[in-house]
């Protein structure tokens, strides 16, 4: 009887349109992924996120981790697959924003237990981009004074600090 | 005439804690440096500035208290203490400043916390979008966490020109104790050595593993060394939001388990193996109880976990559970399971040995934190030993000993002093567990937590967010501080402080 009540209470929030739908090409965020991974897991559900740090290839996929600013997850994808993924998110760069439908996995016995996503489809929704770096005309005033307020202290340590005449009347 | 040597201590204070603070200043030199070869120019200039502040605050300090150049010799227990606890104080404040000016921390306080989190080898942190931060910035979290696992003291003795009498007393403030050679200065070149050495074979055999997996030669270097400086640290920072996650790996993953496990042994037991004496390995009270309490606290998870049916396989089982569990015991803090998987999947009993190892913690004297598998070896040989007084004839007056690098006389002030630091810890524990459930958390995520900070691991059940209210950043700092610097120097510093203010108003009152 426990056992029906909490199946039919699972299949409640699997299928409420509110609650996070496991259908495929609806999406859903990696956060959600893992607070719900019990009720998701072997489900084929849609995430979409920025690909980070870069593809690392195995044999013929890759793994990819893609951050869709609640958490990051690793995708298990084809190499030719991973391979439309032109830019990845770094400090100098923004990575390509992906949607990417599959099958996600609580504990994948493929991957030692991880939590990760295996890909079936994947779209790049917005190619990524190279940041500019501007550097506030304030910073550069705050160091420009600083480097003489250094110097000048410097300059009193070695006068006063290793100033013998002091060391003697010590 | 008092009023002369107090005059002089603030003076002794005032230079040995500006010596450290510009010691670790022209540490700031290798992110500059990084962000130079990097080409990343604002973060360089975030450095220049954060560099210039703590050089003139450095120096200041050192100008402050010039005189004690010439008078070492009056140097005190008090002043070793204080000036270990005051530095890493000053030090947060500053070594916050390049997180508080990449734009990346909701608050300065946030820069404060995970400063802290690297000094003490902590690893909890609270960067906000950590995958898109500079090499630079990325450089300085792990030089934190690894110069906060030698020790910032450390780190300065080694530089002194000449030895000082007060050396051994900063040293031991900043919560080590052992002598590896009869000279301090020399110790902490010893530590240094050891370190060094790890730090080229570490970051080799991570770069040649991270190349192997796919990783790029130029990127495989910098997550080797940025690995390997956590790693050996004990201090669980990585430079992606996965954490050991984000390289797919069981190799890479082996090779920091072995380099977290040699970081949180003591260094006495390192050079003591350098020397030939290879049976210290076995007899050294200290592995012996952090063997006894790993393996006891593996098996146990995997049978807690085996009755959940988590995981589907041997390898899952090694690499989630038997990974996270030393991790945690050796105070390291790299998790190869979400945040919230802890809270979600591993149940009340799983949780509960987590909070337990992150406790104990590793070696004394090593980079690890917790209270130590020396306290708990020592307590336990106590316990045994009045056991056994009860059991037998008055009259037999045995002399029970423990090896810890030579063999000692297990003497009832030293059970003491163990029993008292543990006690300490406990009841740092305890309050921040009150705290986070007065907050709202549930009593075993704000164990887990407090247990996290206390013990200078840095696993998070998820609490450890930029959400969570601002008491309990702070308390988790103190925390922080308190179980690094194991307690007795924040207390000499406090004391100093109180004393130096209840002087100070009875003054008043006699004007």
């Amino acid at each position: 009887m426990q056992k029906l009540i909490k199946t039919i209470i699972i299949l409640l929030v699997i299928l409420s349109p509110q609650a996070l739908p496991a259908k495929a090409a609806t999406t859903v965020s990696v956060n959600d992924l893992i607070e719900n991974a019990k009720e998701l897991d072997g489900q084929e559900v849609t995430i979409q996120g920025e690909t980070i740090g870069e593809a690392m290839e195995r044999g013929d996929y890759s793994w990819i981790n893609i951050n869709d600013g609640t958490n990051a997850i690793g995708v298990w994808i084809s190499r030719n697959d991973a391979e439309t993924v032109t830019s990845y998110g770094d400090y100098k760069n923004i990575g390509d924003m992906i949607q990417i439908t599959g099958i996600f996995y609580r504990a994948c016995k493929e991957h030692g237990g991880e939590a990760d996503f295996h890909v079936d489809t994947i779209t790049v929704i917005k190619n990524g981009y190279q940041v500019e770096e501007e550097l506030p005309i304030s910073k550069r005033i705050v160091a420009g004074v600083l480097t003489f307020a250094t110097v000048a202290i410097v300059l009193l340590y070695i006068i006063i600090v290793h100033n013998k005449v002091e060391k003697r009347q010590v | 005439m008092r009023a002369r040597i107090k005059t002089y201590s603030i003076e002794i204070i005032s230079y040995y804690t500006g010596y450290v603070i510009l010691v670790v200043a022209l540490l700031m030199l290798l992110p500059i440096f990084t962000s130079l070869v990097t080409g990343e120019w604002v973060p360089m200039v975030d450095f220049i500035i954060s560099f210039e502040v703590s050089l003139i605050v450095g120096l200041s300090m050192i100008l402050a208290g010039r005189r004690t150049k010439w008078r070492s010799s009056e140097f005190q227990w008090k002043h070793g203490f204080v000036i270990a606890a005051l530095s890493w104080i000053v030090l947060m404040f500053l070594c916050a400043l390049p997180y508080w000016f990449s734009g990346h921390m909701k608050s300065f306080l946030d820069a404060c916390f995970d400063v802290m989190s690297g000094f003490t080898t902590t690893g909890l942190a609270l960067t906000q979008d950590l995958d898109h931060i500079s090499k630079g910035l990325n450089m300085w979290r792990h030089i934190l966490t690894f110069i906060g696992g030698q020790g910032m003291i450390v780190l300065a003795l080694t530089f002194l020109t000449k030895g000082i009498g007060g050396g051994y007393k900063m040293y031991v403030g900043e919560g080590k104790d052992i002598e590896l050679v009869p000279n301090i200065k020399d110790t902490a070149k010893h530590i240094w050595r050891i370190s060094i050495v790890y730090l080229i074979i570490g970051t080799t055999s991570l770069w040649l593993v991270g190349i192997l997996i796919g990783l790029n030669p130029v990127s495989a270097f910098f997550h080797g060394l940025f690995i390997f400086a956590s790693s050996w640290s004990t201090g669980g920072f990585a430079p992606n939001t996965q954490n050991i996650m984000y390289y797919h790996s069981a190799l890479y993953e082996n090779v920091t388990m072995v380099l977290f496990i040699l970081g949180s042994l003591n260094f006495g037991l390192h050079y003591a193996v350098w020397q030939g004496k290879r049976s210290e390995i076995v007899k050294n009270i200290e592995t012996q109880s952090f063997f006894v309490t790993s393996f006891l606290a593996c098996v146990l998870a995997l049978f807690g976990m085996e009755k959940l049916n988590i995981y589907p396989d041997v390898m899952s089982d090694f690499r989630r559970i038997i990974y996270n569990i030393l991790s945690a015991h050796t105070t390291t803090g790299f998790g190869s399971v979400y945040a919230r998987q802890f809270a979600l999947e591993w149940g009340d009993f799983g949780v509960g040995i987590m909070i337990i190892v992150m406790l104990i913690g590793g070696s004394a004297c090593s980079t690890a934190g917790g209270f130590k598998g020396l306290r708990v070896g020592i307590v336990f040989k106590g316990l045994i030993m009045d056991v056994r007084k009860l059991l037998t004839s008055e009259r037999s007056m045995k002399v029970y000993k423990f090896h810890h690098i030579k063999n000692r006389v297990l003497e009832d002030n030293i059970i003491k002093s163990s029993a008292v630091i543990i006690l300490c810890y406990i009841i740092t524990f305890t309050i921040g567990t009150i705290l986070g459930t007065y907050h709202g958390y549930t009593i075993m995520d704000s164990a887990f937590e407090t247990a996290s900070v206390t013990g200078n691991v840095g696993l998070s059940i998820g609490v450890t967010t930029t959400s969570m209210p601002a008491i309990m950043k702070i308390y988790y700092i103190i925390a922080m501080y308190l179980g690094r610097l194991e307690f007795l120097s924040a207390f000499a510093l406090i004391g100093y402080i109180g004393g130096g203010v209840k002087k100070l108003c009875k003054n008043l009152l006699k004007r």
